[in-house]
C-alpha cells in the first residue's frame, strides 16, 4: 500500500482542498530513479523523501499531521488520540494497493463519547486497475468504480478495512516534543514488534554514545546499561538524564527508521533538525535514498527549518513550502515557483525566493523596544 | 581513505554492483564511501554523492567509470581538500563492447564498426533467454548477474584487445583482482 494523494477540507486551520500529492511530477532522470524515487508499479513513481519547509506557524506541522491522519486510517482504520478537532473534516485519499488504485472519501466527526476518537460518516470508496499506459491519469475520476455492498462496521472504523483487511503499521509519526521517560518503553516495544535485533540497537546507541555497548530492559521502568567495563541498572527517568534527552530522542528515532527501512513503512518527522546533529540528519536521509538500504520502498517525510537539507534533494517536486494567510496552504517548489535550477536551493531559500524569510521589520521592532 | 565510485550511467552502476557483490574487485564495500557505488556524472549535480561526502570526514579518491568520460569532473570548493585524486576507467566506445566480447562477436563487430555503434550492433545480435538487448539495466542484471565470471573475463579481454586508451584513461580490468 502506498499513499498517493490526499485532499482535505476543514482540517485544522487549512484552506479548503488542502492537497499533498506524492506522485512524481517533473522529469525523471536515471539518477532520480536510483536515488529519489520508488517505482511502486510499472511507470508509477513516488518519492523516497519529502520535505515541508516554511516560516514558524506557517503550517508545516499541520501538513505532516494530515499525512499521519491518513496513515492512521490506512493502517489502523481509525483516527484517535490526535491533538486536533475531527468535526467536519473531509478527506479524499487516493492510495495504491496490489495493482489497484483506490479513492476513499470520508467525513470525520468527533465521537459522541468522552473518548478522543473520530467517527467516519459519508464514506465512499472507488477503485480502478492501474495500467502503465494510464500512469499520467492516475487521478482521473472517470474510470473509478464505486465499491458497493461492503458490509457494516462500527462507526469509528473506516471502510478502508474492506480493502486492506489487516491492521498494519503504514507510517510512524514523530512530533517535535519527544516522549521523555516513556521513550525507552516505546523503544523496546518497537524492537519486539518490528523484530529489530539487539545488534542493530547496539550500533544505533554507539552512534550517539561511543562508551555504551548495549542496553537491556530489566522491567517496564528499569534498564541495564552496558559500558565496556561496567553495567548499571537505572530507571527510565535516570536513563534520560544519563544519556541526555537529545540522545534519547535520537536513539528512538534511529530505531524507528531502522524499523521503517526493514518493514517498508513510512516515517514522518516533525522538525527533523530538532532531534540530532546535522551529519545524523544527512545520514538518515541518505539511508532512504539508498536502494541497498531502503529495499522495501519506505519513505521519509519531514518538516524542517534547516534549508541546507533541501540541497540534498535532486528534485523540486518533493519539496513543499507552507504558507499562512489567515488559513494555511502549501506551494510546491516545482509547480508554483519558477526558479533557476542551477542555484542551490538553500541559497534561494535564504534570498527569500519562496517568501519564507522572517519579517525583518518585526525583528527590528523588537530590537528597538529592547534598546529603549 | 575511501573510494567514491561514480558511474556515468545506470548500466555501468549495475556492472560495478555485480563485480562488487561477487568479490571480483580489488576492494570491498567497506572501502567504498558510504559502502556503495554511485550513478553520478558530476558531484555538484548529485545530492546523493554530496550526502556521502558530507558524512565521511576523511580523504576520498574518486573512481569515474563510463564510456569515454570526456566531460571534466568539477570538484566543488568545499570538497577540494577532501578529494585527493580522480581516476578515469573507460569502456570506449560504449559499454556494450563487454556484451559483444562476452558473445564472441568481436570479430564480426569489427567488420562493421565504422558504420555501426556497439549499442546498435548489440540490439541486433544479442539476447538473453527470450529478451533482446534493449539498453536496459535489467538486461545487464540478467545477462551478467548470473554469470559474473563471464563479466570479469570480458572486461579483461576488452583490455587485451583495446590497447589504445589514452594515458589517463585506465581500464575496468585494472580494478579487477
Amino acid at each position: 500500500m502506498k499513499l498517493l494523494r490526499v485532499v482535505a477540507s476543514y482540517f485544522k486551520n487549512c484552506r479548503d482542498n488542502f492537497m499533498i500529492d506524492l506522485i512524481s511530477k517533473s522529469k525523471r532522470t536515471s539518477e532520480d530513479k536510483e536515488y529519489e524515487l520508488h517505482e511502486i508499479d510499472e511507470g508509477l513513481y513516488v518519492y523516497n523523501t519529502v520535505a515541508f519547509v516554511g516560516k514558524n506557524a506557517s503550517g508545516k506541522t499541520t501538513a505532516v499531521e494530515l499525512l499521519d491522519c491518513c496513515y492512521s486510517i490506512l493502517g489502523e482504520f481509525r483516527v484517535e488520540n490526535k491533538t486536533y478537532q475531527y468535526d467536519h473534516v473531509t478527506l479524499d485519499i487516493i492510495f495504491y494497493h496490489e495493482g489497484m488504485i483506490y479513492r476513499y472519501f470520508t467525513k470525520l466527526e468527533a465521537d459522541a463519547s468522552l473518548e478522543n476518537k473520530a467517527v467516519f460518516t459519508d464514506q465512499h470508496i472507488f477503485q480502478k486497475k492501474y495500467y502503465k499506459s494510464r500512469s499520467k491519469s492516475v487521478y482521473d475520476e472517470r474510470d473509478f468504480k464505486e465499491m458497493e455492498d461492503l458490509g457494516s462496521l462500527p462507526e469509528d472504523t473506516s471502510i478502508v478495512f474492506f480493502v486492506l483487511k489487516k491492521k498494519q503499521t503504514r507510517a510512524l509519526y514523530f512530533d517535535s516534543e519527544g516522549k521523555g521517560a516513556s521513550t525507552y518503553q516505546l523503544l523496546f516495544k518497537a524492537l519486539r514488534n518490528y523484530k529489530i535485533s539487539t545488534e542493530v540497537l547496539a550500533d544505533i546507541i554507539h552512534i550517539f554514545d561511543e562508551n555504551i555497548c548495549g542496553l537491556q530492559m530489566v522491567d517496564d521502568n528499569n534498564y541495564k546499561l552496558l559500558y565496556k567495563a561496567e553495567q548499571k541498572i537505572v530507571s527510565d527517568t535516570e536513563l534520560v538524564h544519563l544519556l541526555s534527552s537529545g540522545t534519547t530522542k535520537g536513539i528512538l528515532l534511529y530505531t524507528m527508521a531502522a524499523a521503517s527501512l526493514q518493514m517498508g513503512f513510512d516515517l514522518i518527522i516533525d522538525e527533523i533538525e530538532n532531534h540530532f546533529h546535522k551529519t545524523l540528519v544527512e545520514n538518515l536521509i541518505s539511508f532512504y535514498k539508498d536502494k541497498m538500504v531502503n529495499r522495501n520502498k519506505a519513505a521519509l517525510l519531514f518538516t524542517t527549518h534547516y534549508c541546507e537539507v533541501l540541497d540534498l534533494f535532486n528534485r523540486r517536486d518533493n519539496i513543499w513550502i507552507s504558507k499562512s494567510k489567515e488559513k494555511v496552504y502549501l506551494e510546491n517548489m516545482y509547480e508554483n515557483f519558477d526558479i533557476r535550477t542551477e542555484l542551490l536551493k538553500s541559497n534561494q531559500f535564504n534570498s527569500n525566493a519562496f517568501d519564507t524569510a522572517v519579517n525583518y521589520e518585526e525583528l527590528m521592532n523588537l530590537k528597538r523596544k529592547l534598546m529603549e | 581513505m575511501k573510494y567514491l565510485i561514480m558511474c556515468e550511467g545506470p548500466n555501468e552502476l549495475e556492472i560495478v554492483k555485480i563485480l562488487l557483490e561477487n568479490d571480483l574487485l580489488l576492494f570491498d564495500k567497506d572501502e567504498l564511501l558510504n559502502l556503495i557505488p554511485y550513478h553520478a556524472r558530476q558531484i555538484d549535480k548529485s545530492p546523493a554523492v554530496q550526502l556521502a561526502l558530507n558524512i565521511y570526514p576523511g580523504e576520498v579518491t574518486v573512481l569515474r567509470i563510463g564510456d569515454g568520460l570526456t566531460e571534466k569532473l568539477r570538484i566543488p570548493n568545499k570538497y577540494k581538500d577532501k578529494i585527493i585524486a580522480v581516476e578515469k576507467y573507460c569502456t570506449k566506445p560504449e559499454l556494450e563492447m563487454l556484451l559483444i566480447i562476452a558473445e564472441n562477436l568481436l570479430d564480426e563487430y569489427n567488420k562493421v564498426k565504422s558504420a555501426k555503434k556497439p549499442k546498435v550492433f548489440a540490439k541486433e545480435h544479442i539476447q538473453c533467454g527470450h529478451q533482446k538487448y534493449d539498453n536496459s539495466t535489467r538486461f545487464y542484471e540478467l545477462y551478467f548477474g548470473r554469470n559474473p565470471l563471464l563479466l570479469a573475463a570480458s572486461i579483461k579481454e576488452y583490455k587485451r584487445k583495446h590497447g589504445s586508451h589514452k594515458k589517463e584513461e585506465r581500464y575496468l580490468a585494472d580494478l579487477l583482482k
